[in-house]
């Protein structure tokens, strides 16, 4: 027992609150503590800042108003890196979409063995991204990695070749290692959605005459539709950050380099602080707008339901 | 409907393809950790070692490196693994210390500004890193907190904080009230009752904060680039490093991939259950 009522009371008679709010303050604080230092003054920080011009190479931090977002629209590296950002995320989506709900159904058929399948599948997404990042670049490594090893084994005129030379297939390159990394999220999303679909749907179905086919596409497909949109909710803005993957395959390379890359070039490299908290505070809104576009659909979606 | 053969063998394909796709590049940096360098470019590609040998490793740990004529970068790799390890296990401890009290205020106490407390250090969770990343350097360089592991676990931990506590109050908010009620009956206080019945019944939650925690730590990369540049350089940041401009070094790659695999394996393996859960929890945000 460690507070004791006589305590507590006391409390109550001297501060006007109950001993709960004071214990409820007291053990929310460090909460409080560490958000405000840690997230929210640097939030607001930022976009303070992003209407100033921050840079250590400079003295002063003048206001600049809205300069530092006009030069946005005329940075064409910008314009390549969200190019290049918006390619992943319509790849990375419907990828790690498409075969992530295809393997939640295929994990959700079999009753042997679940759930070590379901963990070996989910192990990528756990390792570093870094990680996934290092075993890639060794997949493809022109001269001796296992991709053009498998494909010269079958006669293919790949020995040697350099799959970042060529923006398309460096592109792709990048995808595949952020789908092999993010597509467990989406297939736990989903394959939890479909254990909780009740089996005397299915016997209904069964006793109308479906296939297996109809089924999928009539029964299950309808009934995981908030859980696909959550899992692309998550897919979305996980290829909105992605980093790890570009950074340690292509590096700062232009034809590969995502909008992150950029603002971390910016700010850690060219020392343009002010210009890279400008970029953060976009790329955060339109992230945040993607987000908030699939959780109103969801919303009408299961609203109508 | 019975499955037919072809029905069950079309599933036990996809199945295979599916381990293939997860499994394989994994296994393929495992089996190359174990390769000597001169039979890399070995072709045709043999999928499994033809020679075993265990110098990548020697290097990475320090282990007779003068049998080898190896780079020394054992003790950088040794240091990387010791900071990883620190920031991550002191991550989680703080993360999931502080949340548990704060979710436990967050569902069972009365106070002015709960809800409003509650929503604000959730709806963090949509906010991204690089949001709040450059003014935190600033901070962090007024506080002489750069490269160090107080500076680097405060910031997993702000990072970390917001799903730990929506999860563990959901946990906490599924708990039978009853039990909390007749020892309140019994004058247990409010403290008491945290110890030692509500976190008594929250283990699995608590163990699924824990580890989302842990692997969020152990995984960052952008965060230590920025942050942890040399003392205290983990180990996501020092394997890059071993790729340079004229010469990657993949015994080493590897090697120390497969080092920094073994302890997210090890989580998938034996708590997958939890990790299941916490992951589900955390997703329908």
């Amino acid at each position: 027992m460690t507070v004791s009522a006589p305590d507590a009371a006391a409390i109550r008679g001297s501060r006007g609150f109950g001993p709960d709010a004071v214990l409820g303050a007291l053990l929310v604080s460090p909460i409080v503590l560490t958000m405000a230092a840690l997230v929210f003054y640097p939030m607001s920080r930022t976009v303070w800042d992003s209407l100033h011009r921050v840079n250590p190479m400079q003295a002063g931090r003048p206001f600049v108003g809205l300069e530092n977002y006009s030069r946005m629209l005329s940075d064409a590296q910008l314009g390549t890196t969200w190019i290049n950002t918006l390619i992943y995320v319509v790849l990375a989506v419907v990828f790690g979409t498409v075969f992530g709900v295809l393997a939640a159904a295929l994990i959700n058929q079999i009753k042997v063995g679940r759930q070590w399948v379901l963990a070996a599948v989910i192990l990528p997404w756990a390792l570093p991204g870094v990680v996934n990042s290092v075993i890639w670049l060794w997949i493809y490594q022109p001269g001796a990695g296992l991709l053009n090893g498998i494909l010269s084994a079958f006669g293919l005129p790949f020995e040697n070749h350099v799959w970042f030379n060529d923006r398309t297939s460096a592109i792709i390159a990048v995808t595949v290692v952020h789908v092999w990394r993010m597509m467990p999220l989406t297939i736990v999303i989903v394959l939890a959605a479909m254990q909780s679909i009740p089996a005397h749907l299915y016997e209904a179905a069964r006793i109308d005459g479906a296939t297996r086919i109809q089924m999928f596409g009539l029964v299950t497909l309808p009934l995981v539709r908030s859980a696909i949109a959550v899992a692309m909710t998550n897919a979305t803005v996980n290829a909105f950050n992605l980093f790890d993957e570009a950074w340690v395959l292509a590096g700062s390379s232009l034809e590969t380099r995502p909008v992150l890359v950029q603002i971390y070039l910016e700010t850690f490299q060219n020392l343009r602080f002010s210009y890279g908290m400008a970029l953060s505070v976009v790329i955060t809104l339109v992230s945040l707008l993607i987000s908030l576009v699939y959780v109103l659909r969801v919303y009408r979606n299961t609203r109508f339901d | 409907m019975k499955p037919t053969y072809l029905y069950r063998l079309m599933i036990w394909v996809g199945i295979a393809v599916l381990l293939i796709w997860s499994l394989g590049p994994i296994y393929w940096t495992i089996a190359s950790s174990f390769t000597p360098t001169d039979d890399f470019s070995v072709r045709p590609i043999h999928f499994f070692p033809q020679h075993l040998t265990f110098d990548h490793y020697a290097r990475l740990l320090g282990i007779n490196i003068a049998r080898i004529g190896g780079v020394e970068v054992f003790k950088q790799f040794r240091a990387a693994l010791v900071n990883s390890v620190v920031t991550s296990v002191a991550a989680t401890f703080l993360c999931v210390a502080i949340s548990a009290l704060g979710a436990y205020a967050f569902t069972r106490l009365e106070f002015p500004g709960r809800k409003v407390l509650f929503v604000l250090v959730v709806a963090t969770l949509a906010i991204p890193a690089y949001a709040v990343l450059i003014p935190l350097y600033q901070i962090m360089i007024n506080l002489h907190l750069v490269d160090t592991y107080v500076g680097v676990a405060l910031i997993y931990v702000s990072a970390f904080l917001p799903l730990s506590l929506w999860l563990l109050r959901s946990v906490f908010e599924a708990l039978p009230i009853a039990l909390e009620e007749a020892a309140q009956l019994d004058g247990a206080g409010r403290l008491y009752i945290f110890f030692n019945i509500v976190l008594q019944l929250a283990g699995p939650g608590l163990t699924a904060a824990a580890i989302l925690t842990f692997l969020g730590a152990w995984g960052q990369y952008l965060v230590p680039l920025i942050f942890s540049p040399q003392a205290t350089k983990p180990l996501t940041v020092l394997i890059p490093e071993f790729v340079t401009k004229n010469f990657v070094d993949y015994g080493l790659i590897t090697a120390s991939g497969s080092i920094a695999i073994i302890i997210p394996a090890l989580v998938v393996i034996f708590l997958n259950r939890y990790l299941v859960s916490g992951l589900l929890a955390g997703s329908v945000k």
